[in-house]
């Protein structure tokens, strides 16, 4: 009987091992090229952003606080800044149209790539974030 | 033997008579990157690093009194503006001052011994000391009433040295969308935003307070032209244009990346009284040659558009033309008298290919403004590198141009610091 726990928890362990890994696995792939076409033509495909226009996503706050503050910049874009704190010039459209696991997968990207180490996010983050807007 | 030395003179001979003719104009593909100044130049032009470390300047301007001017995108040592000389003429600065105090702008220039400065929302002057150094009076505030706005927000001018200023009021837009920037948002048809901006407004270069509603609204459909430049020899306004962003993102159906990345071309006009060059309507496709239809507004990439001006040139898309002069000195050398220099700031949206236009271009022109060959490159290097991933790959980026009264040319970049070199030619 004893054994047979065992064995479950094992099972349990490598089988939320290997979700952690495919998921993972998701965010440098999918996460990567949703990334890529949706914000790499601004933030850069290395994140480096551009003086003055596009902010820097590398080791930036944002990136690095609470998953709040990712999601919200995904889903309002300009409007999630509190009007004349910005210094960059170029005005970033909100993408609330992406669905919460498109979302999710973008926000991990960006916040476990490019030097941070913000922590991924889920699409039941991105849902809950959306229903309090 | 006899065949192969008789061969050897030949080439020996014609090599001679080729160096014997004027250098070509534009630099020579084949040269090397100066090391100590990073740029490269035509034969028979050398520059010095003119000044390192001034901060975030933008547009650049040479007084009578000696002394150089620059704009400051932002503040250093809480000022706005950075004046410099050189005392001992080795092309290198010596006196560095700075001005303006909590002020940040891009715009300068001189007329009637008046300092103008652009801010984001407004044009101001001082009166400028004979003596040279920093403005002794307070500012006269000349033009003011602009919308404040985040992007294209900054208030780049040319004088005519008539008594004429010239602000371009650029487009807080990519292409007029009803959602900024958003796959499938059409254009505003007509474009509100013309009203108010994507255009040059013509002021009085003395009069105070003058707002833009009272204004005249120049020339219309200019995204945003932070290059622009009265030309004293065709007696003319001109001007580069900021081409818009991300076709192949919103129209993946219409243009490949690589066309978005060379498309549409950044445009170079002369603009008179009443001049539309199309925005957001159209653009031009340097390419085919050819004004097209805008996406947002039914374009597909071969539709024709009959509204705006035909350019005087195309460049490639998104090299970012920061900054145009024309030479005024009789010293300036010959074949560059009557052309544009034109700064390129350099791209920032060719990705996924390669980031490009870390350069200053130079057009040549008649007396009578008209282009009478293609475009060269006059000055590159700035960027430190040959592939530019990122515009953060760039060591410089050359941004403002200012001429000296020796027929000498000064190009500023605001990366790393902030730099300014002096080109000048070297048979003056």
């Amino acid at each position: 009987m004893k054994q047979i726990s065992i064995l479950s928890a094992l099972i349990i362990l490598v089988g939320a091992f290997s979700m952690a890994a495919a998921q993972e696995a998701d965010v440098k792939v999918t996460g990567k090229s949703l990334y890529e076409a949706n914000c790499g033509t601004c933030h850069q495909i290395d994140g480096s952003g551009v003086m003055f226009l596009q902010p820097e996503l590398i080791g930036s706050e944002r990136a690095n606080g609470p998953k709040g503050g990712v999601i919200d910049m995904i889903l309002l874009g300009s409007a999630a800044v509190e009007p004349g704190t910005s210094d960059y010039g170029n005005e970033m459209p909100g993408f609330d149209f992406l669905t919460d696991e498109e979302i999710a997968l973008i926000a991990s990207y960006v916040r476990t790539n490019f030097e941070n180490d913000g922590g991924s996010v889920s699409s039941t983050d991105v849902q809950s974030r959306r229903k309090q807007r | 033997m006899i065949k192969n030395i008789l061969a050897a003179t030949v080439v020996l001979g014609g090599t001679a008579v080729v160096s014997a003719g004027p250098a070509p104009l534009g630099v020579d593909e084949s040269a090397t990157v100066n090391p100590e100044t990073g740029i490269r130049l035509p034969e028979g032009f050398k520059a010095t690093v003119f000044a390192d470390e001034v901060g975030f300047v933008r547009h650049i301007v040479k007084a009578d009194n000696g002394w150089l001017y620059g704009a400051l995108m932002r503040p250093k040592n809480r000022m706005g503006l950075v004046a410099m000389r050189d005392t001992d003429g080795d092309g290198d600065a010596d006196e560095t001052l700075y001005f303006g105090n909590k002020l940040r702008g891009t715009g300068i220039g001189i007329y009637d011994g008046y300092l103008y400065f652009g801010t984001d929302v407004s044009i101001m002057r001082w009166k400028l000391p004979e003596e040279g150094g920093i403005p002794t009076e307070k500012p006269e505030l000349i033009a003011h009433g602009f919308i404040e706005k985040r992007q294209h927000a900054a208030k780049s001018f040319a004088l005519d040295g008539k008594g004429n200023l010239f602000v371009n009021v650029g487009a807080p837009s990519n292409a007029c969308m009803e959602k900024a920037r958003t796959k499938g948002s059409p254009g505003m048809n007509p474009c509100p935003i013309l009203e108010d901006f994507g255009g040059i407004w013509r002021f009085s270069a003395t009069e105070q307070n003058q707002h833009q509603k009272d204004a005249e609204k120049y020339a219309t459909g200019v995204r945003n032209a932070v290059a622009l430049d009265w030309n004293p020899h065709a007696d003319g306004l001109y001007l580069a244009q900021h081409g818009r962003d991300q076709l192949a993102e919103f129209f993946p159906e219409h243009f490949t990346v690589e066309e978005s990345a060379e498309l549409p071309a950044e445009e170079f006009h002369r603009v008179d009284r009443g001049s539309d060059i199309g925005w957001p309507y159209s653009y031009y496709d340097h390419l085919q040659g050819k004004r097209m239809k805008m996406p947002e507004y039914g374009g597909d990439g071969t539709t024709e558009s009959d509204i705006g001006q035909m350019p005087l040139a195309g460049f490639p898309g998104h090299w970012a033309p920061n900054d145009l002069l024309f030479m005024t000195s009789s010293k300036a050398p010959e074949p560059y008298k009557h052309g544009a220099f034109i700064a390129f700031h350099g791209s920032w949206n060719r990705a996924p290919m390669p980031q490009q236009g870390y350069r200053v271009a130079f057009v040549p022109m008649d007396v009578a403004g008209k282009v009478t060959g293609k475009w060269v490159t006059f000055a590159d290097g700035f960027a430190g590198t040959q592939e530019i991933r990122s515009p953060r790959d760039a060591k410089h980026r050359p941004m403002g141009l200012a001429e000296d009264q020796d027929g000498s040319l000064y190009i500023s970049s605001l990366m790393s610091g902030g730099r300014v070199w002096k080109v000048s030619y070297e048979a003056n």
